[in-house]
C-alpha cells in the first residue's frame, strides 16, 4: 500500500506541476533561510565548547567604570589584575588562575631573522597558568613547562604553520616587537597547541610569557588591568563561588583603600556598590559586557525567517486545500473500498512529507550554494558537512522535516480524509467550501505578513539613507588614522612631507573611541562629562565646527594650562552663553584646579548612530610620552593621497624598521561603523523580500486554482449575458476584501515593531507615513493584477469549452 | 442476507420534513439479482445508499448478515466493505492516477490480502474481462465501457458476497450496457453473488429475478421476474 500511495502522490505531483513547483520552491525557499539561521544559531552557541574540560573553566568579571562606552559601572571581562591572586589565595573551589592581557593595538610585530617585520594579530600575554586553566592540546611541547621560563611562547599550528610552514618549531626564536620603538624581546618557542574546531572567546594566535602578568603594580593605587580566568576540580556552584568571590573582593578593596586612605564610603555610595563574579565559559560570548547579546540582535531575523517559513507553509496548505476538491473523488471511492480514514490521513501526510523531503534536499543544496556568501556577508565560518554537531544538525533536521510535513500537511489531510463518500460520489463536491474559511484566514496572514515587511523594508531604507547623509560633525575624508601614538619627531617629519596639512592626535576618534570620566564643578554642582585629551590642532585636524569662541591655537598660552572646549552636548548641560566661563575640577592630588571654556563646537561623532554623542570637554595636554592615544590623525590637502601615505611609510621605516605601520582612512571607520547595522539591514531586507514574493507567488497560484475552479460558473454568466470586465470584478472582489483587512491589520502592527526598531537608534528619522501608503497601493496592485490575470484568462475562454469539460 | 424494516428517511428543511422514503420494509435473499426502478426523484439511490451504509436511515432498523447495522461504527462498517461489499457506479469513479491494475489492486491491499494470491487474483480478472492489453492504462486512456468493465473488476476483487450497482450502465450505449448485464447475470448465476442495481431501464432490469418499483419514497410494487 505504501508504495502504491508514494507511486500515486509522485503522480499527482507531476501531474500539478506548477503548483508543485511553487510549494516545493517555496518551501525549499522558505527552509533554507531558517536552515541558515539554524546553522548560524548553532555556531554561536558552539562557542568554547571544544573539549569537556571547560565546563570547569570560569572567566571573572569584576564591576568598574573604566574603558566603557559611558564611563558607567559595568560588569566587565578585564579585572583588575590584583583579582587573580586575591582568589587563588582565598577561593579553594578554583585550583587554576591564569591572567591573560587583552589585545592592545592593532598587532604585534614578528621578527624572523632578518625577514620583513609580520604584523600578527592576536599574541596575547599570559602568566605561566594559562595552558592549566585552558585544556589546549600539545602537539609540541609540554603544558606543565612550556610558560615557566619568561620569554617564552606557545604558538596555535596554523601561526607555527603561517610563520615557519611546520610545526616543528620548538627551540626556534623570534623578535616581538610590540610597539613601533619597542626594542624587542627575542622569544623562544617552548610549544605548540591545536586548532580547536569551535570558536573561541578567548582567541590567540600565540600566548607569550613576558613576565608582565607575573607581578602586579607595586603602588596600591596604580592597577594594571587584564582577563582572569579560573579553573575549579570539579563543577562548583556558581552562587556559592560569587558569595565568596564578592566577599574576598570587598574585603580586598576595604584593605587597599585603607592603604591609600579613601574612604570606602565615599566611593560606594547612591546604589555604587563593588563586584567580583565568576561566569561560565560557555556563557561568556553570549554576555559580551557592553553590546548587546548574539540572541537579542539576532531576533528580528530570527523572527522574520520563521514567517518566512510559515508563509512557504502557509501557501503550501492553501494550496493543498485548494487542490483537494481534485482528489475528493479519490477518498470517496477509498473508503467504499474499506479504507480507514487514518490510512487516508497518512496517505496524504506521505504526500506531503514527499514534498517536504525533496524541498529539503533542495534547500541543503541551495545552502551549498549561498553559505559562501552568506559566511563573507556576516563574517562567519559556517559549514553544513564539515559542521562538528553534524549529528545534532541531523537530528535538528529530522525534527523539521517532521514538523514541516505535519504544519502543512495536516489539515489538508484532514480535510480531505473527512470527505463524505455519498456527497461526493454523488458529484457535488465541486462546489464545496471546505478549507474556504481557512484559506481566506491565511491569505489574509500572509498579507499582514507582507505588508508589515513592505513598510519595514520602507522605513529602514529611509533611515539608512538619514544616517549614511548624516552629518558626522567633522570631515572624514582626506583624514587618516595611523594608529600609533603621539612622537614629536616623528610627527614633525611628516608633517613637513608636502601634502600633509595638519598632524595631530586626540584620545578619541571614530574607531577608536576610548571614554574617559571626568568629573567638573560648576556653579556648585557636579557634572559628569566625558573627557578628551587632544593635541592642539587635532580639533583643526578633524575639521569640526566652531558654534562659538575659539579653537585651541599656539599663539594662546593659557591653552596648554587651563583652557577647555566643550561640545554643544556638554555646553548645553551646563548653561546659556558657555565661552568664558570658568568650572572647577578636584585634581588626583585633591587641589582644585579652575578651568576657562574658550569655545564650543558642535558634537562630532565617535561611535554608531546607536549612541548619543557624550557631553564632551575637549583639553590640550602636553602630549608625546604622556599619553599613548594609538591615535595620530593625518588630514591631507588632497583627496589623492595614496602617494603621500607612501612618504609616510618611508619616514616610519626609517624610525621604526622592526614594526610595519598600519592606518585607517576615516572613511573606512565610518563604514566599519555602519557596516554591522547595514549587514543586518540587508540581511532583513532580503529576507522581507523574499517571503513577499513567496506570498505573491502563493497567492497568484491560488487564484489561478480558484478561477480555474471557476470556470463553469464564468461560462454560464457569459452565457447569459456578463461582460469580460463584469467576471474579472466578481473574482477581484472577494480577494481584495482579504486584502484590504490585511492592510488594516498590519498599519498597527508595523508601526509598533517600527517605533521599537527606530528607537535604538539616538539619531532617527520621524515615522513617516509614505511606506505605510505604498505598501497599502502595492499590496492592492498586485492582488488586482494577479487576480485579474487569471479571471481573464478564464473570462476570455471559450464558454462552450468549459461547459463541455463538466 | 438484507432484511429492511420500515426504513423512513426524510430531509428536515425551514422545520418540514422532506420524506425521501417511506416505511420501507423488505428482504433480499442471498443469491438474488433485484432491479429497483421508480421516477426520478423518487428515492432510489438514497436506498441503495442505505442498503451500501453510506448513508443511515432516520428511523427504522436494517439488518445485514442477521446483525443489525442500522447504526455501526466506521470500523465494523469498513470490515463489511472489505469482506462483502463492492460498489458499482454509474460515474464508474475509478481512480484517476492509478492504473488500470492498480485500481482492481488497491481493495485487496486494504484486505491485506498476500502479494502472490493478489497478482493471481487480478491475473484472472483482468483475463475474464477481456483487459489484459489496457492494464497499464489508466483510466482517462479507456473508453466509458472499458471503464465500467475496471470498475466491477474492482468491486469483484475482493470476491464480495453483494454487489451494489446505481445506475450502472446509465452512461453506456446500448451494446456496451447488454455487455454489462450479460456480465451481471453470470456473476450472479454462475458465481452466486447478490446483485442489486437501480436502472432505468426495463430492458435492464429484464437480466435479473426481482424488480423494486418505488414512487415517491415508498415500494408501490415487488415484482419478479419470469424467465
Ligand atoms: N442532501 C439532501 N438534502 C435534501 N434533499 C435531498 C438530499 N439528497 C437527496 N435529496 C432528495 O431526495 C430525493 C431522492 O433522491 P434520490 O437521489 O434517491 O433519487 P433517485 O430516485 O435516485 O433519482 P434519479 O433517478 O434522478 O437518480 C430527491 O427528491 C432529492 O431531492
Ligand atoms: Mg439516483
Amino acid at each position: 500500500m505504501f508504495r502504491l500511495n508514494l507511486k500515486i502522490a509522485w503522480r499527482n505531483l507531476w501531474k500539478n506541476k506548477i503548483y508543485a513547483a511553487i510549494n516545493i520552491g517555496g518551501l525549499a525557499l522558505g527552509l533554507t533561510a531558517f536552515l541558515l539561521m539554524l546553522l548560524y544559531i548553532n555556531h554561536e552557541e558552539s562557542y568554547d565548547t571544544w573539549s569537556s574540560d571547560l565546563q570547569n573553566v570560569y572567566q571573572i568579571r569584576e564591576k568598574h567604570e573604566f574603558f566603557t562606552p559611558d564611563n558607567k559601572d559595568h560588569w566587565q571581562e578585564i579585572s583588575n589584575s590584583r583579582v587573580a591572586g586575591i582568589i587563588k589565595q582565598n577561593v579553594p573551589q578554583f585550583t587554576a588562575v591564569t591572567k591573560v592581557d587583552s589585545e592592545w593595538g592593532n598587532g604585534f610585530s614578528v621578527k624572523i631573522d632578518h625577514a620583513d617585520p609580520i604584523l600578527i594579530k592576536a599574541i596575547k600575554d599570559a602568566d605561566t597558568a594559562f595552558f592549566n586553566v585552558f585544556p589546549y592540546k600539545f602537539i609540541q611541547g609540554d603544558r606543565e613547562r612550556a610558560l615557566k621560563e619568561p620569554n617564552t611562547v606557545v604558538l596555535k599550528q596554523s601561526l607555527a604553520i603561517k610563520l615557519y610552514g611546520t610545526d616543528h618549531v620548538l627551540g626556534k626564536e623570534f623578535k616581538l616587537v610590540r610597539w613601533r620603538d619597542d626594542k624587542g624581546t627575542p622569544m623562544k618557542i617552548t610549544g605548540v597547541v591545536a586548532d580547536v574546531n569551535t570558536p573561541e572567546s578567548v582567541t590567540f594566535n600565540a600566548i607569550s610569557h613576558t613576565g608582565d602578568q607575573d607581578h602586579d603594580p607595586d603602588q596600591p593605587g596604580s592597577s594594571h588591568y587584564n582577563q582572569v580566568y579560573a579553573k575549579s576540580a570539579s563543577k562548583v556552584d556558581t552562587l556559592a563561588a560569587n558569595n565568596s568571590l564578592q566577599k574576598v573582593y570587598i574585603d580586598y578593596k576595604k584593605k587597599s583603600f585603607a592603604e591609600q586612605n579613601i574612604n570606602f564610603k565615599d566611593i560606594y555610595k547612591d546604589g555604587k556598590r563593588p563586584g567580583l563574579k565568576a561566569i561560565a565559559l560557555k556563557d561568556v560570548h553570549a554576555n559580551p559586557p557592553f553590546a548587546i547579546n548574539w540572541l537579542t540582535k539576532l531576533k528580528p531575523v530570527i523572527g522574520i525567517s520563521i514567517f518566512l517559513l510559515l508563509v512557504s507553509i502557509i501557501n503550501f496548505v492553501n494550496l493543498a486545500t485548494a487542490q483537494s476538491v481534485q482528489r475528493a473523488k479519490e477518498v470517496g471511492v477509498r473508503k467504499v473500498l474499506g479504507s480507514y480514514k487514518k490510512q487516508l490521513v497518512s496517505q496524504f501526510l506521505i504526500e506531503s512529507a514527499l514534498q517536504s523531503i525533496i524541498s529539503l534536499f533542495l534547500s541543503i543544496i541551495l545552502i551549498e550554494v549561498l553559505l559562501p556568501a552568506f559566511n563573507h556577508h556576516f563574517n562567519v565560518e559556517l559549514s553544513f558537512w564539515y559542521n562538528d554537531h553534524l549529528l545534532m544538525l541531523m537530528i535538528q533536521l529530522v525534527a523539521l522535516f517532521a514538523f514541516v510535513t505535519l504544519l502543512a500537511g495536516f489539515y489538508p489531510a484532514w480535510v480531505l480524509s473527512n470527505y463524505n463518500p455519498v456527497a461526493v460520489l454523488k458529484g457535488n463536491y465541486g462546489n464545496s467550501l471546505k478549507g474556504m474559511a481557512l484559506r481566506n484566514v491565511l491569505v489574509v496572514f500572509q498579507f499582514i505578513i507582507s505588508v508589515t515587511f513592505i513598510i519595514a523594508i520602507g522605513v529602514m531604507q529611509l533611515q539608512t539613507k538619514y544616517i549614511s547623509n548624516k552629518d558626522l560633525g567633522f570631515e572624514r575624508d582626506r583624514l587618516i588614522n595611523l594608529q600609533t601614538g603621539y612622537e614629536q619627531n616623528f610627527a614633525d617629519k611628516i608633517r613637513r612631507i608636502p601634502g600633509v596639512q595638519y598632524v595631530s592626535t586626540t584620545t578619541q576618534v571614530m574607531g577608536n573611541a576610548f571614554n574617559n570620566k571626568s568629573e567638573i564643578i560648576y556653579k556648585g554642582q557636579t557634572f559628569n562629562l566625558n573627557g578628551v585629551s587632544v593635541s592642539m590642532d587635532a580639533l583643526q585636524t578633524l575639521g569640526v565646527k566652531l558654534v562659538s569662541g575659539r579653537l585651541f591655537a599656539k599663539e594662546y598660552k593659557q591653552d596648554t594650562i587651563n583652557a577647555v572646549i566643550l561640545n554643544e552636548a556638554a555646553a548645553n548641560l551646563l548653561g546659556k552663553n558657555m565661552v568664558g566661563k570658568t568650572y572647577n575640577k578636584v585634581n588626583y592630588d585633591n587641589k582644585i584646579i579652575s578651568f576657562q571654556i574658550v569655545g564650543v563646537i558642535k558634537d562630532y561623532h565617535n561611535e554608531g548612530f546607536d549612541k548619543t554623542v557624550l557631553p564632551t570637554v575637549y583639553k590640550v595636554t602636553k602630549l608625546g610620552g604622556t599619553s599613548n592615544t594609538n591615535n595620530l590623525l593625518v588630514r591631507f590637502e588632497t583627496k589623492n593621497y595614496k602617494g603621500i601615505i607612501n612618504n609616510i611609510q618611508n619616514e616610519w621605516r626609517k624610525l621604526y624598521p622592526d614594526f610595519p605601520l598600519h592606518y585607517q582612512s576615516m572613511d573606512e571607520a565610518f563604514s566599519n561603523v555602519l557596516e554591522e547595522n547595514n549587514r543586518f539591514m540587508n540581511m532583513i531586507i532580503l529576507f522581507s523580500a523574499v517571503s513577499v514574493s513567496l506570498s505573491l507567488l502563493g497567492l497568484f497560484a491560488l487564484s489561478t486554482f480558484i478561477a480555474k475552479r471557476r470556470t463553469k460558473e464564468i461560462a454560464v454568466r457569459k452565457i447569459l449575458g456578463a461582460s469580460n470586465v463584469q467576471i474579472v470584478n466578481l473574482l477581484n472582489k472577494s480577494f481584495l476584501i482579504l486584502v484590504i483587512i490585511a492592510n488594516l491589520i498590519s498599519w498597527p502592527i508595523a508601526y509598533i515593531l517600527i517605533k521599537r526598531w527606530l528607537q535604538g537608534f539616538a539619531y532617527r528619522i520621524e515615522m513617516p507615513i509614505f511606506p505605510f501608503l505604498l505598501a497599502t497601493a502595492v499590496s492592492i496592485i498586485i492582488a488586482v493584477l494577479t487576480v485579474t490575470i487569471q479571471a481573464r484568462k478564464a473570462a476570455i475562454g471559450d464558454p462552450v469549452n468549459a461547459l463541455k469539460y463538466e | 442476507m438484507i432484511q429492511l424494516t420500515n426504513i423512513e428517511k426524510y430531509y428536515a428543511n425551514k422545520g418540514i420534513k422532506n420524506y425521501v422514503l417511506r416505511l420501507v420494509t423488505t428482504t433480499i435473499k442471498q443469491g438474488e439479482f433485484v432491479s429497483i426502478m421508480g421516477p426520478s426523484g423518487a428515492g432510489k439511490s438514497t436506498l441503495l445508499n442505505i442498503i451500501g451504509m453510506l448513508e443511515e436511515p432516520t428511523y427504522g432498523t436494517y439488518e445485514f448478515l442477521g446483525e443489525n447495522v442500522t447504526s455501526l461504527n466506521e470500523r465494523k462498517r469498513i470490515e463489511l466493505y472489505r469482506n462483502h461489499i463492492g460498489f458499482v457506479f454509474q460515474a464508474y469513479h475509478l481512480i484517476d492516477e492509478m492504473t488500470v491494475y492498480e485500481n482492481i489492486e488497491a481493495p485487496l491491499l486494504y484486505k491485506k490480502v498476500g502479494s502472490s494470491e493478489r497478482a493471481s487474483r487480478i491475473a484472472d480478472l483482468l483475463d475474464r474481462f477481456n483487459i489484459v492489453a489496457k492494464k497499464d492504462l489508466f483510466p482517462n486512456q479507456l473508453s466509458g465501457g472499458q471503464q465500467q468493465l475496471v470498475g466491477i473488476a474492482r468491486a469483484l476483487a475482493a470476491q464480495p458476497s453483494i454487489i451494489l450497482a446505481d445506475e450502472p450502465t446509465g452512461n453506456l450505449q446500448s451494446a456496451q450496457a447488454e455487455e454489462i448485464m450479460e456480465l451481471f447475470k453470470k456473476l450472479n448465476q454462475e458465481d452466486g453473488i447478490t446483485i442489486i442495481q437501480v436502472t432505468h431501464s426495463e430492458k435492464n432490469a429484464q437480466y435479473g429475478n426481482r424488480i423494486l418499483h418505488i414512487a415517491d419514497g415508498v415500494v408501490k410494487e415487488d415484482l419478479a421476474v419470469l424467465s
